[in-house]
């Protein structure tokens, strides 16, 4: 552990400099705050706490130091946050200021128009698959709060190459890291198919609901195959039906939702 | 088959009945395998096989089994006890700390006691969880997760004696079953999350009275005590937290030993870390070790030795062994000779990529660049292991060894501890890789050698415990809720059952009246199946 660490005593040595502080009175160097939050939570937060499968950090979330530490230390089980790991108060004290540093800068910025977005949301007809305040089809998830939730990058490629999103089960009914919208193939065994997005599944059974909302419930050893294919997605990509500025219209649009104007 | 057991049991139901002055005496859990309307141990009896001898519900009429009755939680926890079946009474316990006793026929409590747990009651390492009784003679026996030990009445759950095995406030804490053994209940203890010194005790079944206690962390000048460097031996962990096995003609009990602490950084505490990890050979009348395997050295992974050792005889090369085999949530499955210690065989059942196998000792054969880091490092298995506290069973009929197998990876990450007696002492963590990369398996191993038979491949990795019987099934859960049996020779689904809550306990089988059933708690709910 002292050899770890050891690494970071240069760089809390010229933050100590900078800020006057006694950093060496603390046991882990300031400096570790980011370092803590790329090894535990860039991966679903993303780079920065930009928002990737988690939401972004760059505004405030908490309502105060004491629920940032606690979230920190606890996690948000029933959210699909966990506690990745035990930490010493030292350790969540240099996180949480790297977190509280995150959320004093601005929202990211984005080149489209978010009125032009929305009028191509509409032509392009995506309400009939997705929710925004309480309008639309159900097949897709609701998007009403969805410029919390994502990153603008993580809906540029919902637009443009939707199979390859990280879309783990954090909403959805079956959680602990399942593929949401996971779309599945069922042959029966009259050889007819089925396809659909998977709603839930246990070891013996699965449960499908199709493009027209219908939904199926099949016994595994009563059909003769279920091909699960991650990768794909129920969503087409509009990579090749819209141009570099209606996609940027489309982002700006959706990452409005949900958030102050 | 079936006619001639329940008649063995009629027999001995009468005898129990007829005013005899101890309930359930030693030499009768000595016997219980002759006796499988009866479930007197938390895996079965001593041997730990969880294997049920009762065949009424078999591979021909297992579709066919229907719930008898239900009972439910009072209030919400996670429920893995095993129930023990003793002259038509249940005994089970409810999270954390409650014990109740229940009419085998209707499911209807005849008494509850719930002990007085303070609110500020330390369990680090676990959810708050607690796992069956032992009985003996006219008392039950019952862990707390304020680390007591307390003897109940069997037929009014009166308190006849309650001690205190170690002080919560350092960490200490109680979920096994304790083990009965003639005029003893041996316990084992959690909290090597906390920093403390594991060991394993056994008092005196009348009085309570402590009569011997093994510390599973050498003390100064003993043999072992070198494996610790840096003076951190003291807070080193290596927690006992789940019942052992007992060989009566051998006369030595077994028990398994956890993690070293803290968990994720090994440069804390340099060497081996003996008896970690472990599992120790003792004489239940002095508690003296007589020999000690070691499954991890130096663990840095949580991969405590926590699991069933399971006793079987067989013969290997012509000779005949009596033999320990464990399925290790390191991912290897050994066979050990238990009257030795000596290793026989092991290999991996589970994918793992910490080591390139054992060597001749079976001593694991480390790959380099495994442990965990502040930045993360993706090892399998999986924090939780291939295997767990859950219980594998091995059938005599079949020689083969069921476990539910976990195959799932972890990222695994140092971080940084100060011991402080009560808190957590861990240095890092890991997080699980779960979701449809993840899956689970109830796998059929060859007893002596480990070589894999069959699989039957489950969702979602859970904890989920198997009974094998003498009906040629095995049965199990899932994380997911599914009650199933499975045929005991080639792992075909034969009956399942969604029961609405995830499943984290093992089955097991009764008898009464001449009728078989079969128990397993899921969500907050013991279920019981009978055939209509």
């Amino acid at each position: 552990m002292r050899r770890l660490f050891s690494v970071n005593v240069a760089a809390a040595a010229v933050l100590s400099l900078v800020t006057g502080t006694a950093a060496a009175q603390t046991f882990t160097p300031p400096g570790d705050g980011k370092r803590l939050f790329d090894g535990l939570c860039q991966d679903c937060h993303g780079a920065n706490g930009v928002g990737d499968e988690a939401p972004a950090l760059n505004h405030a979330l908490a309502a105060d130091d004491a629920a940032l530490r606690k979230i920190i230390r606890d996690g948000i089980p029933e959210r699909g946050m966990p506690r990745v790991r035990r930490m010493t108060e030292p350790e969540v004290e240099v996180l949480a200021a790297y977190v509280r540093s995150l959320g004093a800068g601005r929202p990211e910025t984005v080149a489209g128009n978010g009125d032009k977005g929305h009028a191509l949301y509409q032509r392009l007809d995506c309400a009939s698959c997705h929710v925004v305040d309480g309008a639309g089809g159900t097949f897709g998830p609701e998007l009403s709060k969805i410029g919390q939730r994502r990153s603008p990058a993580w809906l540029r490629q919902a637009l443009t190459d939707p199979g390859r999103l990280k879309s783990k089960g954090v909403q959805g009914i079956l959680q602990n890291g399942f593929s949401e919208y996971l779309p599945v193939s069922v042959v029966e065994k009259n050889g007819s198919e089925v396809r659909g997005f998977r709603v839930n599944e246990d070891s013996f059974t699965i449960q499908l609901r199709d493009a027209q909302g219908k939904l199926y419930s099949f016994r595994k050893s009563d059909v003769t195959n279920v091909d699960k294919q991650p990768g794909r997605s129920m969503m087409p990509s509009y990579k090749d039906r819209l141009s570099a500025g209606d996609t940027d219209d489309l982002v700006a649009y959706l990452y409005s939702l949900g958030r102050a104007k | 088959m079936s006619r001639r057991i329940f008649s063995v049991a009629a027999a001995l139901l009468m005898f129990a009945g007829g005013g005899a002055v101890a309930q359930v005496p030693y030499q009768r859990i000595v016997q219980a395998g002759n006796a499988p309307q009866d479930w007197l141990t938390y895996s079965g009896n001593y041997n730990s096989q969880r294997y049920s001898a009762l065949s009424q519900i078999n591979r021909n009429n297992v579709s066919q089994l229907r719930p008898a009755w239900m009972y439910q939680l009072k209030r919400p926890g996670v429920f893995e006890t095993t129930p023990v079946v003793a002259d038509g009474v249940m005994y089970i316990t409810e999270p954390p700390s409650t014990v109740a006793a229940l009419d085998v026929k209707t499911g209807r409590p005849l008494w509850r006691w719930t002990p007085q747990i303070p609110d500020n009651v330390i369990v680090i390492g676990s959810p708050p969880v607690n796992r069956g009784v032992a009985i003996l003679d006219d008392m039950v026996f019952a862990g707390s997760i304020a680390g007591h030990l307390t003897a109940l009445d069997a037929k009014s759950g009166v308190v006849r004696w309650d001690v205190t095995v170690d002080d919560n406030r350092k960490g200490y804490y109680l979920t096994l079953a304790p083990l009965a053994l003639d005029g003893k209940v041996v316990v084992g203890v959690s909290g090597a999350e906390a920093g403390i010194r594991g060991f394993i005790a056994a008092y005196d079944a009348k009085t309570g009275n402590q009569v011997w206690r093994t510390y599973t962390i050498p003390g100064p000048g003993e043999p072992g005590r070198e494996s610790w460097g840096k003076d951190s031996a003291n807070i080193g962990g290596s927690s006992s937290w789940l019942t052992g096995s007992y060989d009566p003609a051998l006369n030595t009990l077994y028990w398994m030993t956890g993690n070293p602490g803290p968990d994720y950084d090994g440069d804390v505490r340099p060497g081996d870390n003996l008896y970690s990890c472990s599992v120790l050979a003792l004489d239940p009348n002095t508690g003296r070790i007589k020999w000690h395997f070691q499954f991890t050295p130096h663990d840095v992974h949580d991969w405590d030795s926590n699991q069933i050792p399971v006793l079987f005889d067989d013969t290997i090369n012509g000779k005949p062994r009596k033999l320990l085999a464990v399925a290790n949530r390191n991912a290897f499955y050994y066979v050990i000779d238990r009257e030795t210690g000596e290793f026989v065989t092991g290999q991996a059942y589970a994918k793992q990529t910490w080591a390139a196998g054992l060597d001749a000792k079976g001593r694991p054969i480390l790959k380099a660049g495994n442990e965990p880091t502040i930045d993360g490092k993706e090892v399998w298995p999986n924090l939780q292991g291939s295997a767990n506290w859950y219980s594998p069973s091995y059938s005599p009929q079949t020689k083969l060894f069921y476990q539910f197998t976990r195959e799932m990876s972890s990222i695994y990450y140092k971080g940084q501890a100060q011991y402080t007696a009560g808190l957590a002492y861990t240095a890092g963590g890991g997080t699980a890789v779960d979701g449809d990369t993840a899956y689970a398996a109830i796998r059929a191993l060859d007893g002596t050698s480990g070589k894999l038979r069959w699989e039957f491949k489950l969702f979602e990795p859970g904890m989920d415990g198997v009974m094998s019987t003498a009906g040629g099934l095995v049965f199990g859960g899932t994380e997911e809720g599914n009650f199933f049996a499975l045929d005991a020779m080639n792992g075909k689904p034969l009956w399942d059952m969604q029961l609405g809550g995830p499943i984290h306990a093992n089955p097991m089988s009764f008898g009464v009246d001449g009728k078989q059933y079969v128990a397993i708690p899921a969500g907050w709910t013991l279920y019981v199946f009978a055939l209509p």
